[in-house]
């Protein structure tokens, strides 16, 4: 009852908000209060505000292809690790050294700087039992938070909005790219994606008499506003991902029109005004994270953004590819950082990245690595607790299984960290039981 | 299960679902005459095409070419030159040398992949076989091979080519020659897999996204079968196939079962008579065509057709687009359509031509289904994923570039520098481009009522129902027109290709 109240009245605000002509984007503080304070699930469940401003927000950065975690996060001094690596082992001369036995790639100097400031926190032998070899697969656990065996519907953070954002505003979650990642899926699917502002606008075209709506728009948007039935409400609660049921396709697209128009006029506005204060490295990571930053200086009420930087399936000749990739990574990484800092906003922040798998210990004969198992994630942000967490996988021959480093920290203790410490909120109904904690800030 | 639809339900809806979902839609008069076909005519007329002669040439590049193999050698002697320089001045400028070569060749390479992206769009929107190309477009998302990786554009065309030509025949067939050729072996790194150090990304992929599935092998099957397979190479000079002995490896192997001094070729056999097997490709059929994963009867079902004729494509094929199952509910006006499928179908209904090539290219690009270049080795995933906020407003957006021309095409964003030049001058066309000739669409004489015009529009256009109060709003924005020229049933066009019922077939 009180969820259909929700939806109803989520719907009527947003036919009044875009069809009465309020199209400025003065609305977003409004709209922010207004969703979480209509949402009596968030109100009662004690934790804060969905899409306050001043919460805490979570960027997820996604190495995607399998970094190669041993090369990154390297164990110097290690024979074996010489040993298994005689032409692409990282020479030790140039390690950022970190301890005795442990440094960074050189092409991480950025993510060393954070280290030295206390911004970092590098969490080792991450992964999961029984770890898979395939990326589609492995991705797969990692974005659903699910057991290797198990198939997860939907995203962790697709159950992180269902849970505790529901009503909010579409833009509670933002996903710089082309695709919105698994992690996203949600029975009640949240969030947008883009990777131009610009081409987040219908065009519609026509002019209207004195500053008003022209008819062209207004007939676009009311095409694309969901048909008014009895149960309108319980229509758009019932999308309910890629499973097909009669009409389903449509609500989700009439669902996904919507929320397009919701989010484009308040997204353009703010990439307009809102200026970076730090210059970032050429790239598409460099250029993802300029937008997330302009996001949070200029007050987006988003939650959880989701960027991603491919190319780390290094099977062959893979020194000066990871060299490049780990440098776009450690100075976008870097730029964000005093980027958010100049703002003002970056106690805010915490950015946490993951890869499917690391990579194999020993080097293949094409100057590469294959797929492997576990690897180090990177946590960032002034709030964290800096340093190493967890121990580096032993490298003995004994203790490796089908030729890997095994892990000692289950990812969803990190995201249990995350979701407790950082977004506020039980962890156990987000990921279907209670994991340990890994306390990071 | 798979029962023929009867006659009975043979009409104009079902007829456009087939040409949709066989082919790339079209205008109405092509659906009537499916319509008079019959089921059984017109499921005939789209897969027998071989009888139709489609004389699309080839580009004039794409054949084995010694200087490509010479660039290769002049690289190769650069770098053994740069090596062997003493000073760094004589470093400097062997590496500037080895630069340009490097970029003349990237800027042709670039050119002619761009050429066969286009090149491929005009012909399934205009060539005579529809279900050739559409298969083929299955083809190429199931084996998912990239130019980002795969730098010859004379490869790309041949894989592309071996689907067009064995896409309908037998599976084992088909995947020999994939297993075998240029692209592919560059793609899954197994031209670089040798004896002494198998590389598994072929046999794993082979196994796992190609045949049978996560789940119904073992990670020594793949380890097993990447032994199996090395000897398959590359002979860069002919630009071909080459087996090479000296690299197989000759020893005991077993996968899934099977015991003995396997080879590449026998481990495809191995793979295809798995039970598995027919489920597993059979299923990816019938999601690309009837747009959801079978459940397991109906997954059982056509898996024993496609056994029963002999791992044969177009039997099978002939079945699932005759069953009543693909007609069902749960199938008609289901579907997303892809970006290809939205930009082929919206020109052949649109009845205008294909738009310049560095537009269209650029259109499906933005959708998020760049040709020649799927996001990984899983190929696109499809359905609901090819929408978000983003590109369903890219799809608004590109659709009134369509209709109405002289519009501009904003880049989608992510692109590399040398796509950012391509995006520019995908917009300096898209400019130029003229509108749609309404008379194409609607003759004088359907002008004069606004239902019978909407209605003909709507039966065009939309195969999924229009709301009433949509249908409404439609009519009410006819109504606000005093007489209605051609641009005013252009901007009802462009309206109506603006709503979540056209991204649907």
């Amino acid at each position: 009852m009180n969820d259909k109240i929700t939806l109803q009245t989520r719907r009527e605000f947003l036919r009044a908000g875009l069809l009465g002509g309020a199209l400025t984007w003065t609305v977003p503080a409004f709209l922010a209060n207004t969703f979480s304070a209509l949402h009596s699930e968030a109100a009662q469940s004690g934790t804060q505000a969905a899409t306050g401003r001043d919460s805490g927000i979570l960027v997820v950065l996604q190495l995607a292809g399998g970094n190669d975690g041993l090369n990154a996060v390297v164990p110097y001094n290690n024979d074996f690790y010489r040993r298994a690596r005689p032409k692409i082992g990282v020479d030790a001369n140039t390690i950022l050294k970190i301890n005795d036995d442990i440094g960074l790639h050189p092409g991480l100097a950025g993510l060393k700087d954070l280290y030295d400031a206390g911004n970092l926190s590098i969490v080792q032998g991450i992964g999961y039992p029984n770890p898979n070899r395939s990326h589609f697969r492995s991705t797969e656990i990692w974005q659903t938070a699910s057991d290797s065996e198990k198939f997860e519907r939907y995203g962790w953070i697709g159950r992180y909005f269902d849970n505790c954002c529901g009503g909010a505003d579409p833009t509670v979650g933002v996903s710089i790219g082309t695709q919105m990642p698994q992690a996203f899926s949600a029975a009640t699917p949240t969030g947008v994606s883009f990777n131009n502002p610009q081409s987040l606008r219908y065009n519609a075209g026509g002019q209207g008499k004195n500053g008003a709506m022209s008819a062209d728009e207004k007939t676009y948007r009311e095409l694309n506003q969901p048909e008014e039935t009895d149960n309108s409400g319980a229509t758009i609660g019932a999308v309910s991902g890629p499973t097909a049921h009669a009409g389903t396709v449509v609500d989700f697209l009439e669902r996904t029109a919507l929320d397009a128009q919701v989010s484009s006029d308040k997204i353009l506005a703010i990439t307009r005004q809102v200026q970076n204060k730090a210059g970032y490295p050429a790239g598409q990571l460099g250029n993802s994270l300029k937008m997330v930053a302009k996001l949070i200086g200029g007050g987006l009420p988003t939650r959880v953004f989701y960027v991603s930087q491919g190319g780390y399936d290094t099977h062959t000749n893979q020194v000066g590819q990871h060299q490049r990739l780990l440098r776009e990574l450690g100075d976008s990484v870097k730029a964000f950082v005093d980027d958010l800092k100049e703002m003002g906003a970056s106690d805010r922040v915490l950015l946490m990245t993951f890869s499917e798998f690391g990579r194999r210990l020993t080097e293949n004969a094409n100057g590469g690595t294959d797929h492997g198992a576990a690897a180090p994630m990177f946590v960032v942000g002034p709030k964290v607790k800096a340093g190493l967490h967890g121990r580096y996988p032993s490298l003995a021959p004994a203790d490796l299984v089908n030729g890997d480093i095994t892990f000692n920290v289950d990812f969803r203790s990190v995201y249990a960290g995350v979701l407790e410490e950082w977004l506020g909120t039980k962890s156990a109904p987000i990921l279907g039981r209670q994991f340990e904690p890994l306390l990071l800030i | 299960m798979l029962s023929p639809l009867p006659a009975s339900k043979w009409n104009y809806s079902t007829a456009a679902h087939l040409l949709h979902r066989a082919g790339f839609g079209g205008a109405p008069a092509e659906v009537e005459e499916l319509v008079k076909l019959g089921p059984d005519g017109a499921v005939d007329r789209l897969l027998d095409y071989e009888i139709i002669p489609d004389d699309t040439p080839a580009p004039a590049w794409a054949k084995p070419d010694p200087a490509r193999a010479d660039y290769q050698r002049q690289i190769q002697a650069l770098n053994q030159k740069e090596r062997l320089a003493t000073t760094d001045d004589e470093k400097t400028a062997i590496a500037a040398q080895r630069r340009e070569l490097q970029q003349q060749f990237e800027r042709e390479v670039t050119l002619q992949v761009q050429e066969l992206r286009a090149g491929w769009l005009e012909r399934m929107a205009t060539g005579p076989r529809p279900f050739q190309e559409k298969l083929t477009l299955f083809w190429h998302g199931h084996f998912a091979t990239s130019a980002v990786k795969v730098r010859e554009p004379y490869f790309l065309w041949r894989q592309i080519e071996t689907f067009r030509t064995l896409g309908a025949g037998n599976w084992l067939q088909l995947l020999r020659a994939v297993a075998t050729d240029p692209a592919m072996l560059i793609w899954l790194d197994q031209a670089q897999s040798r004896r002494e150090h198998p590389n598994e990304n072929f046999a794993r992929e082979c196994m796992e996204l190609f045949t049978l599935g996560e789940g119904h092998y073992t990670e020594m099957d793949v380890t097993e079968a990447a032994r199996a397979m090395t000897g398959w190479s590359l002979d860069r000079p002919t630009e071909s196939y080459l087996y090479r002995p000296p690299i197989h490896d000759n020893g005991i192997k077993t996968v899934l079962g099977s015991t003995g001094r396997l080879t590449g070729e026998e481990v495809l056999e191995i793979i295809v008579a798995q039970p598995q097997a027919g489920r597993f490709i059979t299923g990816k059929l019938w999601k690309f065509f009837a747009g959801d994963d079978p459940d397991p009867a109906l997954s059982d079902a056509l898996a024993d057709a496609f056994n029963s004729a002999g791992q044969n494509f177009r039997p099978l094929l002939r079945v699932l687009f005759r069953s009543g199952e693909f007609y069902s509910d749960k199938v008609m006006g289901q579907e997303i359509k892809s970006p290809v499928q939205w930009l082929v179908s919206s020109v052949r209904m649109l009845q205008r031509p294909m738009p310049p090539p560095a537009v269209s290219v650029e259109m499906v690009r933005n959708l998020g289904q760049d040709l020649l270049a799927p996001p990984n080795v899983k190929g696109w995933d499809g359905g609901l994923s090819w929408i978000t906020t983003n590109t369903l407003l890219t799809r608004y957006n590109q659709a009134s570039l369509l209709v109405m021309g002289q519009g501009n095409l904003p880049p989608a964003g992510g692109a590399g520098p040398g796509q950012a030049a391509m995006a520019r001058s995908a917009d300096a066309m898209a400019r130029q481009m003229p509108p749609i000739n309404i008379n194409n669409i609607i003759p004088a004489s359907g002008r004069q009522d606004q239902d019978q015009l909407l209605a003909a529009l709507r039966k065009r256009f939309l195969l999924a129902p229009l709301p009433d109060d949509h249908a409404r709003v439609l009519r009410a924005y006819l109504d606000e027109r005093e007489q209605l020229r051609d641009d005013d049933i252009r901007h009802v066009i462009r309206l109506l290709l603006a709503t979540p019922e056209f991204q649907i077939c």
